[in-house]
């Protein structure tokens, strides 16, 4: 039962994070990576459009359990992303007031954000490595029964 | 149903529930009355900025700075309008900075004040109290003592501060400085000046 509730679970931060970026206009979260400084203007504002829409479609995969491990694996590389981001900014001790993950619903510093984005990650590594017990209660279990 | 089809139907489904909560929210979005009170320049100007700031961020203090120098330069081609946006969960004094503006500008003294705060941000904004400073610089700007206390004391000054923050979150503001530019959202000061050199060239 586990293993299906932390798929959902981290499926879950992964929608919330790209719905609110998606409803609202993408310079808000445009203005979230500048102050990471990592990025020309031109990728930033490429990320600012395009990274909330893999956030969200990924989640939204990963809750239903539709191809549950390429969601997993597209849910790792994002949070590895968002662990390298955040961590460059502390050690570049940049002034961030919060890391602008979830736009204005939940504002988290960056020491916050970093613990939490690990325990994610490690929640996917185990959930990609024990695949079977992941797709139970998914989609992917009754296309798998049929 | 075949497995992709339904992952098909599932992106197109999210694609349309988030085109209609944003439509949801811009129908729903209040409307941007023009204040006379808090704005600059010919309403007909070809570059309309609307902002939306907290006094006590620097970076709007920079962004302010910034539209001070576009407006003394092109005072023929700019209309700013100033918003309040307070965030008071993480800025001690930006209420309080807030309706000083405000009642500086029940005066006829917006500008001035608010020149006053941002050019002079640093000063005040580590201060434990800053009231004192804020009353000093009312009286640089030419507010009438007595009128301002007792406008201080109205409870309709914080309430016309709030409304502006609510007609912010409204229309999809979420931190500060949030300019609208022609109707376009701009996000921050680096934006601004992109922005803003797209207008008016790099060496304005």
């Amino acid at each position: 039962m586990i293993f299906p509730l932390l798929r959902i679970v981290t499926g879950g931060v992964l929608l919330v994070s790209g719905f609110e970026k998606t409803i609202h206009p993408y310079q808000n979260f445009l203005y979230a990576i500048q102050a990471y400084q990592m990025l020309p203007g031109w990728a930033e504002t490429l990320t600012a459009v395009l990274a909330p829409w893999v956030e969200l479609i990924t989640g939204l995969f990963l809750m239903l359990g539709l191809w549950t491990m390429q969601a997993l694996r597209w849910a790792l590389m994002l949070f590895a992303v968002f662990i390298v981001v955040v961590a460059q900014a502390l050690l570049r001790a940049l002034p961030l007031d919060h890391c602008g993950c979830f736009g204005s619903w939940i504002q988290a510093t960056p020491r916050q954000i970093i613990v939490f984005d690990s325990f994610c990650f490690l929640a996917l590594m185990v959930l990609l490595r024990h695949l079977a017990k992941t797709q139970r209660f998914s989609l992917d279990e009754r296309f798998t029964r049929r | 149903m075949p497995k992709q089809k339904l992952t098909v139907i599932i992106v197109v489904g999210a694609v349309a529930v988030v085109v209609a909560v944003r439509i949801f929210l811009s129908l729903s979005a209040g409307q941007m009355d023009p204040s006379r009170m808090r704005a600059k320049g010919d309403p007909k100007a070809r570059v309309r900025i609307v902002e939306f700031i907290d006094f006590q961020c620097p970076a709007c203090a920079d962004g302010a700075l910034k539209l001070k120098k576009i407006y003394t330069l092109h005072p023929e081609d700019v209309r700013i309008e100033m918003k309040y946006f307070p965030l008071m969960t993480i800025h001690r004094h930006t209420m309080t900075a807030s309706t000083y503006a405000e009642c500086a500008g029940r005066q006829g003294k917006f500008w001035p004040m608010h020149d006053l705060l941002v050019e002079r941000q640093a000063q005040w904004r580590d201060l434990i109290s800053a009231e004192g400073m804020f009353t000093q610089f009312a009286r640089e700007a030419g507010v009438e003592e007595a009128a301002l206390q007792r406008c201080l004391a109205s409870p309709d000054v914080e309430q016309t501060v709030m409304q502006d923050r609510d007609l912010g979150r409204s229309l999809g503001v979420e931190s500060t400085p949030t300019y609208f530019i022609n109707h376009k959202v701009v996000v921050g000061s680096k934006s601004l000046t992109e922005e803003l050199n797209q207008y008016f060239g790099q060496n304005r």
